[in-house]
This record gives structure tokens, C-alpha cells and sequence, in this order.
């Protein structure tokens, strides 16, 4: 593992699997957004408003995703000194804020019909809305130095100490009364430690579903997963094109800097 | 300042990196004592339960203080809403199979309201005993399925009653329903 | 021990010795809470319905405004480069700047809070609710805080960075302290909001210190 560590050597991977990721990425996208928009049901209770479902899930999934990356990649800098971590973690950064503010929207425009209501500070959503905010720190602190690499490591510790949200999020709709409905594909990892919330607002329906194998009908199951799929593979692309830039730009400094690189390395 | 190199008073006669293992282990020994006091005091705090909303049975139970503005969470039961004289104050019963809850509520109803429906409402209780809401939210459950199936699954009888719905009909476009009948 | 004490008293006469900056600090937390009655009007009503809300908000930005007295002037004049050298692990010497710091702004916070409660008209009830929650929660916002100042050391507009960086991590702690009040005005326990505010505070006693660390380390080195 330690031998991709070499910035170099992993570009060299990234860019031969970029053209496949696009390749494959652009038909999930044609073929989640044919099945989302017109071959997928209306749902029984939300009718045609249910396929926000399809943007908002895989970008909550993958602005969390990005964090994660973001935190793992700031670690390894912290403890190996890897380069590779501070780039790959300066580069999920803005890809994980997009990700999350398309979240936060599509779920504030999915709110309003189903809920009633555009935005309520319950515990998911303001969990989320902190994920954003560090999104956001993030991109700044590590932009706020004179010399650009002093800022790695203060945005790198500020990448782990922010790793405590990412459970608060997980959590939160199982742990308080919140507004915001409980996971459908990952419910099962909580098993039945669901409260008062759980037995109020899931009536026998969701046992009826759940003898199925999931609370999520098939045809929909289909594509959220293609989306996931899309989506994953969109969030791949982007972050390798984006270390290429921070790649190419710490090399710039250090040739600035009067660095001969060794042959064969450039 | 001066106690800063001042050693001697833990640890004598002991290597300045033996010194150091040891404020090191004191250090890792403190923190797990710390954070095993955090995960004790969160678990003492998840019993308590900080609520989002109370359930018509803890209403019922007089968990809820005299006057205090809450939100009650719980099922539209099915066939309980009325439009009130004025037209515009909406009445039903808010319920968790134990116990149910009067509410009036004055304005638009989500779209995703019907019988049967999670919702969540914020308000107090009046003299009577009625939720006076000033503002109501429908609580969407994780479970999705398609208008067809769930036809499907009523003209084949697994459809149990009390289900979200009713099995008064199904919709087939947002708003088209209202589940109040005016009195 | 004998270190954390040294630093800590050391720290305490610093403060004590500028005392105008504490002056500072609290004449902030009055008069931003005073502007309050003309910001909303004066009714009664409305200022015991907010109050719980503004005293922590002001609090917190309080705590916020004095952050940059934790390490800025000891980076200026060295002392700070001389306490990362010493022997005494770093993180040890971070948590008796953080006790400092919390002696000279969140206690005296919380000993003038009551008096903005006045000031808004907070219902008698709430006072012991508020004063618990902060001084349950103030600890919290100076040990966040610390880390906050140690990533800032060196940047750019360090002040509003601070903001950015800090404020997110204080909402958990504000949504606690807040509705703890709120719930006993309305007549419910606080009891599972303190535990929380406990809970966050006693996470924070040994993680944050050893963030701060590696971030104060880093500032002073770069």
C-alpha cells in the first residue's frame, strides 16, 4: 500500500483508469436518469416527488464519502508524512462541498412537498449542515497561508478533528426523535434499536416490505443503485482530475523553489 | 516558568525517557479515563431521551407539563379529519394505537397528509385537551413503493388495514387528495 | 502537575496583570446583549422568550473574541517556542492554558450572565439551568477554541478564519445549553441535555488538548 504512496506512481494508475471510470461512468448516468425520471413508479404516499430521491441519496452518501476520504487522507499525511495524503484530501475537499450542498438542496426541495416544510433544525439536517460548514473551514484554512504547503498540516488536523460529525450524521436519525426518516438501505445495521419514532411511524407496511428483503421496492432499488454507481464513479473522476491540477502544482513550486526533479520521476 | 524544568519532583532517580514513558503512560491512562466518562455519561443521556416529539400515549401519561408548547408525533387515524365550520380550521385525531389526541390545526396541511399518515405537529394543549397546532409536518417513514404494487397488493388481500392510506385510494398526483371532509 | 500548575499560574497573572482585555470581554457580552431590547423591542415576552438564546450566542462569541490571547502573544515574544520545547508533553501545557483561559473569560461569563438575564427578563426559572449549562459548556468552547487558535497561528485574517472554523463545532454545545433552558421553562427535565454537555466536555478534556498540540506545534515551527 505504502508503494502508491508515491504521488508520481499513483497518478500513473489514476490516469490509466480515468478514461474506463468516464467510460463506464456515462452510461450509469444515461441509464440511472432513464430509470429515475420515466421507467421507476410513483411512490404510493409521495407520487412523482419520490425521485428527488434519486440526486439526494447517492450525494448525501458521497459528500460523507468525500469527508471520510478527506479525514483518511489527512491521517495518513499526519502519521506517514504520505504527500499523497494532504493532495488526495485538498482535493476531495471542494468535490465533498458540492456533493453536500447539492444535498442539502435537493433535500430542502424534497422537504417542502413531502414534510411540509423547506428546512427544520432537527439532527440530521443540522449534522449535515455542519458537514458543510467544515467542508467549507477546510477549504479555507488550508488556503489561508502565504506560503500555500503551510497550510497542509492546520487543515489536515481540522480534517480528523471534524471525523466526529460523520457518525452524529449516521446516527442521528436513530438516536433522537428526528424528522428526517430513518435509512432504507443501511437500516438493517441497526437492527431493531429503533424507539417510540420507530413504532409510531412505521406501521405494518414497512413489516410487510421488509419480508421482501428491503423498504425499498425493487424497481426503485434499481435505479438508486445505478445513481449510486454513477454518481461514485463521477466523484472518482473528479477527485483525480482535481489531484492532477494539485499534482501538477506542487511540482510547480518545487521547481520554483529551485528543485531539480530526478529523471524518473517527471 | 522554573517548574517547567524542575524534575525532580516526580520520578527520581529515573532517566529523563524513562521519565517521559511514564508521563506518557499517565497521559494515555487519564484520557481513556476521560473518554470511557464521556461514553458512560452519553449512554446515561441516550435513556433520557432528548425528544424530538412526544407520542399521544406519553401525552396521555401527563409526561408532557401543563401549558408547555411541545410536538406530538404520531398517525393521522384514518377518517378523523373534518374542515371545521370557518373552512379554513383543519380537526383530527392524532394517534399511536394506545391513546389518541385531539389537534386543530388553522392552514395548509402538507401534501403527504392522509389518513393514516406519520405526522408531527407543534403546539400546546388547551383546556380541553386539545392540541392547538401551529404548525404541522408530515413524518415520511423509509418505506417506498410503487402506486401499482400497492394496488396490487389490496386486490390480493395483503394489504392490512391501518396502513398508511387507509386503502382509501391511492394518489396518483401530489394534492390531488384531501383527506378532510367538511363538515 | 507541577508544569500544568506553573504554566497555569503563569497564564493567570498574564491575564490578571491585562486586565483590560477581560474588561473587554465582558463589556462586549453586556452591551451586545443590551442591544438586544432595541433590536426586538422591549416587550417583555419576546426578550424572556430569547433570552436563553442571546446569553449563550454572546457567550460563545465571547468566549470566540478572546481566543486569539491563548497563543498569539506568546508566539509573539517566543515564550510559546520555549513551551513546545520543553520536556513537559505539549498537550499538558496546552490544557493549563485552556484551564487559564476559562478562568479569566467563561467564569467571569458566567458570573455576569444572571445579570444579562435581568437585563432580557428571563423567567426566575431558568437562571440555575443557565448558569449549570454554561458552566458545563463554557470548558467546552475554550478547549475548541484552543484548537481553533492553534490552526490559525500564522494565518491570514486569523480572526475571521477563527470564526469559520470554531462556530460549527459550537452549535452542538449552543443546541444543548439552549434547549436545557427551554426545557425547564417549559416545564421538562434538563437532566439528558447536561449529561450531553458533560459528555461533550469530558471528550474534549483529553482530544483537544492533543490536537491543539500538533497544530501549535506545527504554527510555531512554520
Amino acid at each position: 500500500m505504502h508503494r502508491f504512496a508515491n504521488p508520481s506512481r499513483f497518478m500513473r494508475v489514476a490516469d490509466a483508469l480515468l478514461p474506463w471510470m468516464i467510460a463506464l461512468c456515462l452510461p450509469l448516468f444515461a441509464a440511472g436518469l432513464y430509470y429515475g425520471l420515466y421507467q421507476s413508479p410513483a411512490d404510493f404516499q409521495q407520487s412523482e416527488t419520490v425521485r428527488v430521491m434519486y440526486i439526494h441519496v447517492p450525494t448525501a452518501f458521497l459528500a460523507q464519502a468525500a469527508y471520510v476520504v478527506m479525514a483518511l487522507g489527512s491521517a495518513s499525511f499526519l502519521i506517514w508524512k504520505h504527500p499523497l495524503g494532504d493532495l488526495i484530501a485538498r482535493s476531495a475537499a471542494p468535490v465533498g462541498a458540492v456533493f453536500c450542498f447539492v444535498c442539502l438542496v435537493t433535500g430542502s426541495l424534497w422537504g417542502k412537498p413531502t414534510w411540509g416544510t423547506y428546512w427544520v433544525w432537527d439532527a440530521r439536517l443540522t449534522s449535515m449542515l455542519i458537514l458543510q460548514f467544515l467542508f467549507f473551514g477546510y477549504l479555507a484554512l488550508a488556503n489561508a497561508f502565504d506560503d500555500p504547503a503551510r497550510g497542509d498540516k492546520p487543515a489536515a488536523i481540522l480534517a480528523v478533528v471534524g471525523i466526529v460529525n460523520i457518525p452524529i450524521i449516521k446516527f442521528s436519525v436513530y438516536f433522537f426523535n428526528t424528522l428526517h426518516q430513518q435509512s432504507t438501505l443501511f437500516g438493517d445495521l441497526m437492527g431493531g434499536s429503533g424507539d417510540a419514532a420507530k413504532s409510531v411511524n412505521q406501521p405494518d407496511i414497512a413489516a410487510a416490505a421488509a419480508e421482501q428483503g428491503s423498504a425499498l421496492a425493487p424497481e426503485m432499488l434499481l435505479p438508486l443503485m445505478l445513481m449510486f454507481g454513477a454518481f461514485s464513479l463521477f466523484f472518482l473522476i473528479l477527485l483525480v482530475l482535481r489531484l492532477r491540477g494539485e499534482w501538477a502544482s506542487v511540482r510547480l513550486r518545487a521547481l520554483r523553489a529551485g528543485f531539480r526533479p530526478a529523471p524518473e520521476e517527471v | 516558568m522554573t517548574a517547567l524544568g524542575d524534575n525532580r519532583s516526580s520520578g527520581r532517580r529515573r532517566s529523563p525517557a524513562a521519565r517521559r514513558k511514564r508521563t506518557r503512560l499517565f497521559l494515555v491512562l487519564g484520557g481513556l479515563v476521560f473518554l470511557g466518562a464521556a461514553v458512560v455519561l452519553s449512554l446515561f443521556a441516550l435513556r433520557e431521551n432528548v425528544n424530538y416529539f412526544f407520542g399521544p400515549t406519553e401525552v396521555a401519561d401527563g409526561k408532557v407539563p401543563d401549558g408547555a408548547k411541545f410536538r406530538i408525533g404520531g398517525l393521522v387515524e384514518i377518517g378523523s379529519c373534518r374542515i371545521l365550520g370557518d373552512g379554513v380550521t383543519r380537526e383530527f385525531t392524532v394517534t399511536d394505537g394506545a391513546a389518541s389526541v385531539r389537534v386543530t390545526y388553522e392552514g395548509l396541511l402538507p401534501s403527504l397528509f392522509r389518513d393514516g399518515q406519520g405526522v408531527v405537529a407543534l403546539g400546546r394543549l388547551d383546556m380541553q385537551n386539545v392540541f392547538i397546532a401551529e404548525e404541522v409536518l408530515a413524518k415520511h417513514d423509509e418505506t417506498y413503493m410503487p402506486t401499482e404494487a400497492v394496488e396490487a397488493m389490496k386486490r390480493a388481500g395483503t394489504w392490512q388495514e391501518g396502513e398508511p392510506d387507509g386503502g382509501a385510494k391511492t394518489v396518483t398526483g401530489a394534492g390531488t387528495t384531501d383527506p378532510c371532509k367538511a363538515l | 502537575m507541577t508544569a500544568f500548575l506553573a504554566v497555569l499560574t503563569r497564564d493567570l497573572r498574564l491575564a490578571l496583570r491585562q486586565s483590560a482585555d477581560l474588561a473587554l470581554v465582558l463589556g462586549f457580552f453586556v452591551i451586545a446583549a443590551s442591544l438586544f431590547p432595541f433590536g426586538v423591542g422591549p416587550s417583555p415576552e419576546i426578550l424572556a422568550r430569547i433570552a436563553p438564546g442571546v446569553i449563550w450566542v454572546l457567550a460563545l462569541l465571547a468566549v470566540m473574541l478572546s481566543l486569539d490571547r491563548l497563543f498569539q502573544q506568546d508566539l509573539a515574544d517566543g515564550s510559546l517556542e520555549q513551551l513546545a520545547l520543553a520536556p513537559v508533553p505539549l498537550s499538558i501545557t496546552i490544557l493549563a492554558k485552556v484551564a487559564a483561559h476559562w478562568l479569566t473569560t467563561g467564569l467571569p461569563l458566567i458570573a455576569v450572565a444572571p445579570v444579562i438575564g435581568i437585563l432580557l427578563n428571563l423567567p426566575p426559572d431558568g437562571y440555575v439551568t443557565l448558569l449549570v449549562g454554561l458552566a458545563l459548556g463554557t470548558p467546552t468552547l475554550s478547549l475548541i477554541g484552543a484548537v481553533g487558535a492553534g490552526l490559525t497561528l500564522g494565518a491570514r485574517r486569523a480572526g475571521l478564519l477563527i470564526a469559520l472554523l470554531v462556530l460549527p463545532l459550537y452549535i452542538p454545545i449552543l443546541i444543548f445549553g439552549v434547549t436545557a433552558v427551554d426545557a425547564v421553562l417549559t416545564g421538562f427535565d434538563a437532566r439528558a441535555h447536561f449529561l450531553y454537555l458533560a459528555a461533550i466536555l469530558a471528550a474534549a478534556i483529553p482530544l483537544a488538548p492533543l490536537a491543539a498540540a500538533a497544530a501549535v506545534r506545527h504554527g510555531v515551527e512554520g
